[in-house]
């Protein structure tokens, strides 16, 4: 994993069709075939994205001379959002505390509005 | 169970949902008082020991957090936008030269507050963080939500 990658990971993100592409081969392994026709593109569209793809790391393409399966690489997607997932959780964890400093902070308004109540 | 909601948004983007049960005022003086955000940001998983704020367009803002390990980290920025509904403003880690837009939205309706928060990521920063910091180790180990993110595409 480079550097160089992990940009092109998100700019390969970016189209919703290979969102899509890769949506579909996070259930299984599938061919150009396979994969063009959900997508209503002719088999060279779908291979430029799967280029694309590949270049990203985001998938691989099997040996098999004939049918080439597509498959799904979890690498590049999982280093992109373990730094998503930490500063998610980082949040998380900060509004949970905050819960608390608002529940203190309207004790402190109701006891206010008591006191102002007691003083005619 | 987890209140915070993750709403879909762009791939560089984090957009983040969660009701609060207190009135807007309250919300916006726990965000924007030093001594209050020092008692609730980071959590359980760090602890603000500096919180500068100039909470006015063009002010800056400074949170220095510490990890139970002694690790230092800071997001610093810049406010673009302050009003009682909406802040905006922008945000870097450490020293990092990108900047990540942070647009917080605050509506509230029979008393409950809901903060609507939309991180939007330069992809140049997130290739930074990741290879930049051992912020994402940790959290690194016990994270697989791959297919969660697949279905959410």
């Amino acid at each position: 994993m480079t550097p160089a990658r992990l940009d092109a990971t998100f700019s390969a993100l970016a189209d919703p069709t290979r969102r899509a592409i890769l949506a579909r081969l996070a259930r299984g392994d599938a061919s150009v075939m396979e994969l063009a026709e959900p997508f209503a593109m002719s088999q060279p569209a779908i291979s430029k994205h799967l280029k694309v793809l590949e270049r990203a790391g985001l998938i691989s393409r099997g040996r098999d001379a004939q049918r080439r399966p597509c498959r799904i690489e979890a690498t590049p997607l999982h280093d992109a959002n373990v730094w998503l997932e930490s500063y998610r959780e980082l949040w998380e964890a900060s509004f949970d505390a905050l819960d608390d400093v608002l529940e203190d902070l309207k004790r402190q308004d109701r006891h206010k509005a008591k006191r102002k109540q007691e003083k005619p | 169970m987890t209140k915070l909601k993750i709403l879909p948004g762009a791939p560089n983007e984090i957009v983040m949902q969660r009701e609060f049960n207190a009135p807007r005022r309250l919300v916006i003086q726990a965000m924007t008082t030093p001594e209050l955000i020092k008692r609730w940001m980071g959590g359980v998983r760090a602890e603000v020991v500096i919180a500068e704020h100039d909470l006015r367009v063009g002010g800056r803002y400074r949170h220095v957090f510490r990890l139970p390990d002694g690790h230092q980290f800071q997001f610093t920025g810049v406010y673009r936008e302050v009003s009682d509904d909406r802040v905006v403003h922008t945000e870097k880690f450490d020293d990092n030269p990108a900047e990540s837009v942070v647009t917080i939205t605050l509506t509230e309706a029979h008393g409950k507050t809901t903060l609507h928060m939309v991180v939007a990521f330069d992809t140049k920063e997130l290739r930074d963080m990741v290879f930049g910091t051992g912020m994402a180790d940790g959290a690194g180990e016990s994270y697989d939500k791959l297919d969660e993110l697949l279905a959410s595409l």
